[in-house]
């Protein structure tokens, strides 16, 4: 087997409240590490805020700004502008937040940095819900998954929000997840290479919120990587599509066994399923195969 | 505590929080045995050595392996792999080659020239051991590496028991044989050849000028068959046969052969009077499936254009102008619910015939008892107690003479474990204690998605041309290359194997890194497990934790 390859240096701090088991928390921990101490972040109000603050105390050894929900790009963006007026070009500005927050209610604030190009490295947990407020549906929610406010399953399937930031032309996007820490690792240090909009999409099997058992949230990234739910790949400038874990192996059953938000799933409506994931996947291996070089 | 963050950012750290009283659990890194070390019968570390080849370092798995078995070159052709049959992998995929890493690790010590260190304490104790089969072999290794002086007598002129005068040299090259007991004998055995202990007297006399006195003497009686006359010209016994030299073995077998029974020894016999051009038939008992050779043997005879007729029984043998014919039927084979107490039932009007210039009977081996008068048996062998003693205090038997588990690594096993117990009596606590049993880990607790996903990796076997003209070697080793992609299939079982996933996938930095592994920071650790599940080789389990 191959070891993850990134080095610990402390920049993310034990003692936070994130769940037992969070992933979230996992990731955070690559993605401050990888990013590294010449970097000012910015949260919406979202679990990562909860992960990395709680006043008088912060679990990131980098200063973060607590913005709102609707304008954490917004404020990103701002200060990247105050630090390159200072002269400070190299220092990241690293905006986290949520899928509710990205989505939904940031959207128009990202959509906006996006067309201008801001120089900031946006990361969305994306959790498919509004969970730190007790589970919410958000646009994020894939089809027929129940949350507090959809208890017999969403009626409409997870927004692309993906196809959305490639439209804006951005020099990079990329997903990846827990279950894949050096590619975590890797694509946080790609995109901070690049000048310009980045977005990172990560994949958050959210505890109480998917219902996944405490020791479980890896293996069900895993098992959404693995079966196609949620690929793992890099779109450079809006165009150029790379596989970066290129297997869809199994169907979506695994997956779907891990979380109790898919608990009495008809046959029919885990079809439904199984085709949109199947078609998405198509989709995305047919843009990877025509794109430019 | 109070871990302050810069002064601009008038924060503490969130390490002022003690976030372990969350937790009712506590991940405990504790190694623990694999299954196929628990099926071994020299309860070989195997997980531990099969590491140690992924990583190159084939001195040490040599090291590894030679600390229970000092015949891995030899084990790894011609074990019957208990081990391979245990292992995990079958869940996943197809068992672990054992066996052929093994033989691969033993080639690479004798083709370097490794040798055993000189005993560290010279000790004035001395050992007598009768026999130099794999158990006496395995036990005056052991004896000797501890520094005690080991005397052993063989009654023939060359040492390795059945594995020189049973197993032939295509499936035991004999250079390989001879360079691991030269190894033995190496380290300062008192060696004497030709030298058979003839009677409870001579034992007696061993007795008093030894400390102790091992009987490693085998089964060397062959079993009868009722029906069947033995001084007949056309009959040779199977160990007689086998023991002889090939010329011996050509000048005495006719142009059809019929070997009589199912077992390891029945397809040695086969198989080599084919390789010297007769027309060869088994004739067993039990149906095809139910043989008790391997598999493997079974499969390549077949290969090699052996007939079998299976449940079938001989009746009756009598001279023709060509050898002898044989009267024969088919039998009803009832397998009895424990092993070697099944029953035939021959089935009416089901005779045939079959005519052989030579029969060759292999039907098994009886252990000497009259020889020892003094030494109380068990049945078919000499009775012994849990560390292999008999009923005379200072004289302990292994091997075939004191088992019925008839195998190489079962004599070898049994050899360590009694010369173990003599080390102790003469001396004692120099024998470390064995280790407190422990539950096997189960496939379940591996994280196969850190598992490498290649099928297992065949030997070759030589071409059937060459194989029935001589006695050169079936089964071919693994290259450098495939024994070492072979090795990265094993999951290294309860064997930590320094990965870091632990450590890296801890949400809450629990884990480090400390110069004997790793260790968890009671303050922090939530217990979610998530490092117990991901740890590829299920080094970790998760304990109740009420303290905190
Ligand atoms: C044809 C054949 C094929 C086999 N193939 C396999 C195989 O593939 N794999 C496997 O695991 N097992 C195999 N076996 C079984 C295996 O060989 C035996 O179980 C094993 O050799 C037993 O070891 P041992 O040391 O107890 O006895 P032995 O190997 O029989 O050694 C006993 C030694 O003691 C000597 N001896 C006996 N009496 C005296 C005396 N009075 N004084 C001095 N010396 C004495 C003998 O000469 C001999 O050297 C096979 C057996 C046979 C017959
Ligand atoms: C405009 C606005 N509406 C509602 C809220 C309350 N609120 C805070 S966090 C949150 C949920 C955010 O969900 P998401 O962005 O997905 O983050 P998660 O909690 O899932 O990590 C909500 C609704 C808010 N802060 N601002
Ligand atoms: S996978 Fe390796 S350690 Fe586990 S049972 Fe098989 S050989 Fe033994
Ligand atoms: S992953 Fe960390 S917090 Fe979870 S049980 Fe292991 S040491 Fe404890
Ligand atoms: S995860 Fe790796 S390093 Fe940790 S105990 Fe398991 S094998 Fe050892
Ligand atoms: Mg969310």
């Amino acid at each position: 087997m191959e070891k993850i390859s990134y080095s610990d240096e402390g920049q993310f701090c034990s003692g936070h409240v994130a769940c037992a088991g969070c992933v979230e928390a996992l990731s955070m921990r690559v993605i401050l590490n990888a990013v590294g101490p010449d970097t000012v972040g910015v949260v919406a109000p979202s679990c990562s805020a909860v992960i990395l603050g709680g006043h008088p105390m912060s679990a990131a050894k980098i200063p973060v700004l607590h913005g709102t929900l609707e304008s954490a790009a917004a404020s990103a963006s701002g200060i990247k502008r105050a630090l390159l007026a200072q002269g400070r070009d190299d220092t990241t500005v690293l905006c986290l937040a949520g899928d509710g927050g990205t989505y939904d209610i940031g959207l128009q604030a990202l959509s906006s940095a996006a067309e201008r190009n801001e120089d900031i490295l946006y990361i969305c947990f994306d959790n498919e819900g509004y969970m730190n407020t007790g589970g919410q549906k958000s646009s994020s929610t894939p089809l027929n998954a129940a949350t507090g406010s959809t208890p017999l399953g969403k009626v409409t399937r997870k927004k692309n929000l993906i196809e959305i930031l490639a439209a804006h032309r951005i020099p990079y996007i990329a997903t990846t997840s827990p279950s894949h820490l050096s590619d975590m690792a890797a694509k946080i240090e790609k995109a901070k290479a690049i000048r310009g909009t980045k977005v990172i999409i990560v994949l958050i099997p959210c505890l109480p919120g998917w219902g996944v058992a405490d020791n479980a949230a890896v293996k069900t990234a895993r098992l959404g990587v693995e079966s196609g739910v949620f690929p793992l790949f890099e779109i450079e400038d809006g165009v150029r599509y790379t596989m970066t874990v290129d297997q869809k192996n199994q169907p979506i059953d695994a997956y779907l066994a891990e979380q109790k938000r898919y608990r009495h799933l008809s046959d029919d409506a885990r079809n439904k399923l199984q085709a949109e994931v199947d078609e998405t996947w198509a989709r995305l291996t047919a843009m990877v195969d025509n794109c430019p070089l | 505590m109070n871990k302050q963050l810069s002064p601009l950012w008038t924060h503490l750290t969130s390490e002022n929080r003690v976030t372990g009283t969350w937790r009712s659990a506590l991940p405990n890194y504790q190694n623990q045995p694999s299954p196929c070390l628990g099926a071994c019968p020299v309860n070989g570390r195997i997980a531990e050595w099969i590491k140690q080849v992924k990583d190159g370092d084939l001195r040490d798995a040599w090291v590894t392996l030679t600390d229970n078995n000092p015949f891995p070159a030899i084990a790894g052709r011609i074990c019957h792999h208990p081990c391979e049959t245990a292992c995990n992998r079958r869940d996943l995929d197809e068992t672990v080659g054992i066996c052929s890493l093994e033989r691969f690790a033993g080639d690479t010590a004798l083709a370097e020239g490794w040798s055993f260190p000189p005993p560290v304490t010279e000790r004035p104790q001395s050992i007598a051991i009768i026999g130099g089969g794999p158990a006496g072999l395995s036990a005056a290794y052991q004896l000797r590496r501890r520094g005690f002086k080991v005397s052993l007598y063989e009654a023939k002129d060359a040492l390795g028991g059945l594995m020189r005068y049973g197993i032939p040299s295509y499936r035991l090259e004999r250079s390989v044989l001879d360079g691991e007991i030269d190894r033995i004998v190496a380290m300062g055995i008192d060696l004497h050849l030709g030298a058979e202990v003839m009677n409870q007297a001579a034992l007696a006399t061993l007795q008093e000028t030894h400390d102790a006195v091992l009987l490693a003497t085998g089964a060397s009686l062959p079993k009868r068959l009722p029906a069947l006359d033995y001084a007949r010209s056309w009959v040779i016994d199977s160990a007689e046969f086998l023991a002889a030299p090939v010329e011996e073995q050509r000048s005495r077998t006719g142009a059809q052969v019929v070997v009589i029974g199912g077992g390891s020894a029945a397809m040695d016999v086969a198989r080599s009077a084919r390789r010297l051009g007769s027309e060869v038939t088994v004739l067993a008992l039990e149906p095809q499936d139910r043989l008790p050779a391997q598999k493997t043997e079974v499969d390549e005879a077949i290969e090699e254009g052996i007939v079998f007729v299976c449940g079938a029984m001989m009746q009756s043998a009598e001279t023709n102008d060509n050898g002898a014919t044989l009267r024969c039927v088919r039998v009803d084979f009832d397998p009895g619910d424990v092993p070697g107490t099944f029953t035939v039932s021959p089935i009416e009007g089901s005779g045939f015939e079959i005519n052989a210039a030579t029969i060759i009977p292999a039907i098994g081996q009886d252990a000497d008892l009259e020889r020892w008068s003094g030494l109380a048996p068990a049945g078919p062998v000499l009775g012994t107690d849990s560390v292999w003693q008999t009923d005379t205090p200072g004289v302990f038997a292994v091997g075939d003479v004191a088992s019925m588990n008839r195998f190489v690594t079962q004599a070898v096993g049994m050899g360590k474990e009694a010369a173990l117990a003599i080390a102790d009596m003469l001396s004692p606590g120099i024998a470390a204690p064995a280790p407190a049993a422990a539950a096997e880990v189960e496939y379940s607790r591996i994280n196969v998605a850190y598992q490498d996903t290649h099928a297992r990796i065949q030997q070759q076997v030589t071409g059937l041309d060459e194989r029935l003209t001589g006695f050169e070697e079936v089964q071919l080793p693994l290259s450098v290359e495939e024994a070492a992609a072979e090795a990265r299939r094993c999951f290294s079982c309860g064997t930590c194997i320094y990965c870091d996933n632990c450590f890296f996938y801890c949400p809450d930095m629990a884990i480090s890194r400390t110069a004997s592994g790793y260790e968890v920071n009671v303050d922090y650790c939530k217990g979610c497990g998530l490092c117990v599940a991901e740890c590829p080789t299920g080094s970790i389990h998760m304990q109740e934790d009420t303290a905190s």
